[in-house]
Order: structure tokens, then sequence, then C-alpha cells
């Protein structure tokens, strides 16, 4: 049966004409264009190009962003982007958001005229990708002890260090680089053919295989004086990133939940066991009423931090419950759509096992689930749990 | 055999020329229950609450004709529908795909208007407008009876062609291909002229953000008029007869009875 998000509350009578009609736009192109052809996606392990092109003619990239080709859509908007995208996969819903929150935002928000002049038409439109790197191998909860630096030559910054797992990274234009100036944390902007550059792909994954994943491998990378992002120092750059593309995040996760609700739901009343379908027995019915229960939580959830984003009363810790919540009930709800499904749940005949495999590397990305249990856990206290000294 | 370069009357200024070489292009819309809704009927009448709404789909091809019609020509597009204030969401869609335009058409006692009602209402509106090329679909998805195009252009005086699955654009015209007997003819038309549109190669465009956000800035005409008086009554209505059961074969000696009721019986061998 056609997909109808589960709206048990009636969010949707709480969102504007517009909002509605930008969520229809997405929800439209992935039924057509990205269900059909997602499974071979991640069986070939490619982001299909065409989407990327779709995305920018569609109006999506940057969504929340106002000027230089962006369109400056509501936060509610831009969450329900990130739902529709994320109901294909989260892969999907990465390059947006990474194109979006992460490389287009400190540009905007960080960047000088020129800087937003140049880049910022082209990533809308989707002509240009952007990356944002701030992970390395030995620093992910931890960024802030980064070992990636960069030098200032007088006429130009050399870049030198090693960022991975970097969404978008082999085959961006643009990286957004995090990378320490005299000890302080600052943005560059770093293109792909810069000297001393390159952008390996890691291969090898079991989640998010539609997403490209890289390294990026700086060595004596020559950047150009203009391309440091010049109002922004310290962590609080990439975090003000983290914020946002940790908002859309915790819309999307609503959109995998759904998709395996809606695929446990239709799959329960129509398998037939002992006489009579799964979806009549009280133990499955249980489970399509958490299920429920946790979509209806979580939509509400994000619905509200989606008014805080768009009146600016939010606070990051509010952004660390819905993103940790969000995603940790996805994963819960693809594990029991899993079980729903008995062995066919396995198949990639069905989206439950690809969401679930996915949703591992979401609970992980911008902030694993346990960093965020510690940052609502300093907010109650006022005690950071983060480090402490090891006798 | 088309007509570039025919005179428009009375012209006296250069710029006049340009502008009436652009031609007013019209798009007749309808809205209509989601074609993958479930349709309930509760006692004999359906039950069209929660359902989804749509631009009938074969509109949807009508727009992009017009579309693509003002892209090549220039000129605008104007998006009329008939039907009460819910439809000005259908209006706002077809704007957020590009129409210039939008006019919706409605006031009480609408409610039960018969298909000749239909017809003349958007005549009148169509002439109200000054239309020169009128699009529609070849027909609405809820009733697929296919009047309209032709009773429309009937009501007007024009010509019209029905079924068109591609169009090319001309000064003063179209060339309009359709499926005929063995093949496919082109048909050459002058405005004024009305075009029903079928499926054909060229898929309806996706809306866009920008579309959207001009959409919601968009006016919506609304505009009455005079319907004549009904001429069609119903008399009844019915649900479809239930279909019969299907028929079940088990074991392989069965085998030729099967293929034998599914080339003589049903038809699909
Ligand atoms: C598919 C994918 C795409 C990614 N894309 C990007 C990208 O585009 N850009 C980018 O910069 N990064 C990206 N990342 C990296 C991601 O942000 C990091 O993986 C994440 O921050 C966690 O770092 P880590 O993997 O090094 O895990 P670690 O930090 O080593 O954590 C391992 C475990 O230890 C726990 N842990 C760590 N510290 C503490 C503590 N103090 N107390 C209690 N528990 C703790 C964690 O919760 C986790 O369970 C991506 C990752 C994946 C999987």
């Amino acid at each position: 049966m056609a997909y109808e998000g589960l709206d048990f509350y009636d969010v949707e009578s709480l969102l504007s004409e517009e909002e509605v009609m930008i969520r229809d736009m997405v929800r439209d192109w992935v039924e057509d264009e990205v269900l059909p052809k997602i499974e071979h996606a991640c069986r070939e392990g490619i982001f299909p190009d065409e989407w990327r092109v779709a995305l920018g003619e569609m109006g999506v990239l940057g969504a929340p962003l106002k000027g230089y080709g962006c369109p400056g859509l509501s936060y509610m908007a831009y969450g329900l982007i990130c739902q529709e995208l994320e109901r294909g996969d989260s892969g999907l819903r990465s390059f947006a958001s990474v194109q979006g929150s992460l490389a287009m935002y400190p540009i905007w928000e960080f960047g000088n005229e020129e800087q937003k002049e140049k880049y910022l038409p082209k990533m809308a439109s989707g002509e240009w990708v952007g990356c944002f790197g701030l992970t390395e191998p030995d620093y992910g909860s931890n960024p802030g002890d980064m070992i990636t630096k960069a030098e200032d030559m007088g006429d130009h910054y050399l870049l030198n260090g090693a960022k991975m797992w970097i969404t978008n990274g082999t085959i961006a234009d643009v990286a957004i680089v995090w990378a320490k100036l005299d000890g302080v944390i600052k943005g560059f902007i770093v293109e792909k053919d810069d000297e001393g550059f390159s952008a390996p792909e890691m291969t090898g994954k079991h989640s998010l295989k539609a997403s490209v994943t890289s390294e990026l491998v700086f060595q004596d990378c020559k950047i150009p004086k203009d391309r440091m992002l010049p109002d922004v120092k310290g962590l609080k750059g990439p975090f003000s990133c983290l914020n946002n593309a940790r908002y859309g995040i915790s819309w999307g996760a609503i959109g995998a939940a759904q998709a395996c609700f809606h695929s446990a739901k239709e799959y329960a009343l129509s398998r037939i066991q002992f006489d009579h379908p799964i979806a009549s027995y009280q133990l499955v019915q249980n489970k399509l009423a958490w299920m429920l229960r946790e979509i209806t939580k979580a939509q509400l959830l994000a619905y509200h931090l989606g008014l805080k984003k768009d009146d600016s009363t939010w606070f990051a810790e509010q952004i660390s419950l819905a993103k940790m919540n969000n995603v940790d009930m996805a994963l819960e709800i693809a594990r029991m759509a899993r079980d729903i499904h008995g062995a066919n749940g396995i198949l990639d005949e069905y989206c439950i096992m690809r969401h679930m495999a996915n949703l591992e590397s979401v609970k992980t990305y911008e902030g694993t689930h346990d960093i965020h249990n510690l940052i609502i856990g300093k907010y109650i206290t006022g005690i950071q749990a983060f480090t402490r000294k090891l006798d | 055999m088309l007509m570039n370069g025919v005179p428009v009357g009375g012209l006296s200024h250069p710029l006049e020329w340009m502008v009436k070489t652009m031609p007013d292009i019209a798009v007749l819309i309808k809205r209509v229950p989601d074609t993958i809704a479930k349709i309930i009927v509760v006692d004999g009448t359906i039950d069209l609450s929660g359902v989804k709404w749509i631009i009938s789909p074969y509109d949807e091809y009508a727009i992009e004709s017009a579309l693509q019609h003002r892209e090549a020509t220039g000129g605008s597009v104007t998006a009329i529908t008939l039907g009460n204030a819910d439809c000005d969401k259908t209006l706002k869609d077809a704007k957020a795909l590009g129409c210039d335009e939008l006019v919706r058409l409605w006031q009480d006692g609408w409610e039960s208007l018969d298909s000749n009602g239909v017809q003349s209402i958007l005549a009148g509106a169509i002439s109200d407008l000054g239309s020169e090329i009128v699009y529609c679909g070849k027909a609405a998805a809820d009733t697929n009876a296919g009047s309209t195009g032709p009773g429309v252009a009937e009501k007007l005086g024009w010509a019209s062609i029905s079924n068109v699955v591609s169009v090319s654009f001309e000064e003063g015209g179209v060339e309009a291909l359709v499926p005929v007997a063995g093949g496919q003819a082109k048909v050459g038309i002058n405005f004024p002229c009305l075009l029903t549109i079928d499926k054909g190669p060229n898929e309806p465009r996706r809306p866009n953000v920008r579309g959207i956000m001009m959409a919601r800035k968009a006016e919506v005409n609304l505009k009455g008029g005079q319907a004549p008086a009904a001429t069609i009554s119903v008399i009844s209505k019915s649900t479809p007869p239930a279909k019969p059961p299907g028929k079940t074969y088990h074991g392989a000696e069965n085998v030729p009875a099967v293929v034998q009721a599914l080339r003589d019986e049903a038809n699909v061998i």
C-alpha cells in the first residue's frame, strides 16, 4: 500500500501550507526516484550523481540559509526535508546534512563576503559538493585534541595532518577543514585541486553504503590566505555546524523509523502464521503499538525543537536530547521491525536491514549516543564527565 | 502548413506586435482524490474524508505542455479550476510548478453542476480571460469522462484536438502529435484552440522550493459566473457488481485445464 507517514497526533495540522508542500515535494521525489534505486546504490556502494543534481534542482541544499542562492526556509521545513530524505536512506540525508549544515553553514555564518559569493550559490545548486573534516583517526569524540595543523607561511597557509570518516570527501569540490593554527582551532576552505590534498575513499562499510566516506590527507597542502574562515575560532566553529546537523538528524531518524514501521505494519497484516495474520496476535500488536508510541513522541520532540530553532530560543543540550532520543528510537524500531519480518527482514527486498545498519552510523556520528548523555549529564549536574585524570 | 507570421488584426505599434505574439495560455486543472488513495464507500456514498487530493494526473501533463509552450514562445500561463476553497491548494500546486496566474471559479449553488454546466462556466471564464490556447487533461482521474475539453471547445466555437501526446509551438498556433490507427498523426491547428493532453514523452516537472515559495505568496482570483440550468439528473447510484470468485486448480494434472482457461476464458495468452 502507498506510503502515508504515521501522524497519530496530527502534527501536520501544525505545519504551514508551504512546509507541507515542501515535505510532499521531497516525499514524492524519494518515492519515485530514490526508493527504486537505493538497494542497487547500496550494493554498488555509490551515491548516484543524479541525486546530487535533483537535490540542487529541488532547491533543498542549505535550505534554512538565506541569500547567496539559498532559499531561507524555516528550520521546520529543513527538518521535514531531512525526515523525507532519511525515509529514503540515511546516506541520502547525510549528503544533504553535510552539504547544508556542515559545509555551507560555516561559510555562511563565519565566512567573508567573497567566500560566501564564491561558494554558496554553486553549493546551493548542487554544482559543487562540500564536506566537513573534523574527525581524525585518533580523535573522534574529543576533536579538541586534533593534530591537523595549519602554519602561516606569510603568503599562504600550509596544512598537514589527516581526517577520517569524512562524508562526501572523495566527491567534494570544497572541504571545510578544522585545523590548529598556533594551537587554536580555525576553519579552512580547501578545494579539491589544492596541491598536497587528497581524499581517498574508505571501503568495506556495512552501513551508509550509499554514502561516500573518505579520508582527507594533507601533506604540505598549500592554501591561499583568503581561504581561512575569518569570524570564528575554537570548537565553537565546528560545534555550531554540528548543532544544525544534529537538529536535522533528529527529524531524519523519524523518517527511517517511519519506513520501518510502515513496512512492519504491512508485513504483519499480510503474513499468515497459525492460520491468522501475525498482526492479530497480541505480542505483535504490542510491538506495533510501541513503535507508534515512540514515533509519536519523537515527532513532538522534533516539532517543538523546530519551533525553538525558528524563534532562536533553543540551547545545545535540547538538540543533544532530540538527536540521541530519536536515533535511539529509530534503531530500536528498525530492530523490532526486523523481528516482525522474520527471515524476510534480512533481505534487501525490504528496507529494514538497510535502515538498521545505517542507523548504527547515525547513532555514532554527530556526537555518539553517550557523548550526548554526557552533555545532558553535565547540564543536570554541572559536572563535566568527559574526561578526568587517571592515576 | 502552419501559419508563421499570421497577422493579428489592427496592430499599430511594433511593441504591441511583440506583446501580441506571446500567447495567453490557459490550463484547466481539476482536484481529484489521489489515484492510490483507498476509497471507502459508506452506505452507497464515497467517504472522502482523510483522502489526499492531487492535481488529476493528465492535467499535470497539460500543465507541462502549457509551461513548455510559454518557455518556447513567451506568454503567460493561467491555471483555472472550478471548485470550492479547498481547490486553492490545487492551484497553488500549479503555481509551484510555474504557472503565472491562478483563477478559481466558484459560487454558491455550484456543488451539483452537471458536465454541461461545468463546460459553460469554464468556457465563459476562458473568453473573459482572452486566452488563445487552452490545455487540459484528456480525462479527469475521478470521473474518467473525457468530456470537458471537447465540450469547452464546442461552447467556445473553437477547434480542438484530443489525446495529444506531444506539442510543438509555432507563432499563432501549434502542431500536435496524436495517436491514430497504425501510428501517429501530426496535426496543425491555429489559435484559438484547445488541446486535451495524454501521457506523452514529456514527464511533468516536479515543483521546487523556489516555486513553492512563490505559491505561498500567490493570489487566487475568485470568479463567479452564469451556469445554465442542469440538463442531467442522476436517477440512481450503485456500486460495481462484486467480482465473481476466482477458480482454484490443484495438482499438475490440471495444467492443461489452466492453460485452456487462460487462453479461452481470460484471453491472456
Ligand atoms: C559513516 C560515518 C560518517 C561520518 N562522517 C563524518 C564527517 O563527515 N565529518 C567528520 O568530521 N566526522 C564524521 N564521522 C565521524 C564521527 O563523527 C565519529 O565517528 C564520532 O564522533 C565518534 O568518534 P569515534 O568513531 O572516534 O569514536 P570514539 O570517540 O573512539 O568513541 C568510541 C566509544 O567510546 C565512547 N566514548 C568516547 N568518549 C567517551 C567518554 N568520555 N565517556 C564515555 N564514553 C565515551 C563513545 O560513546 C563510543 O561508544 C563519520 C562517522 C561515520 C561512521
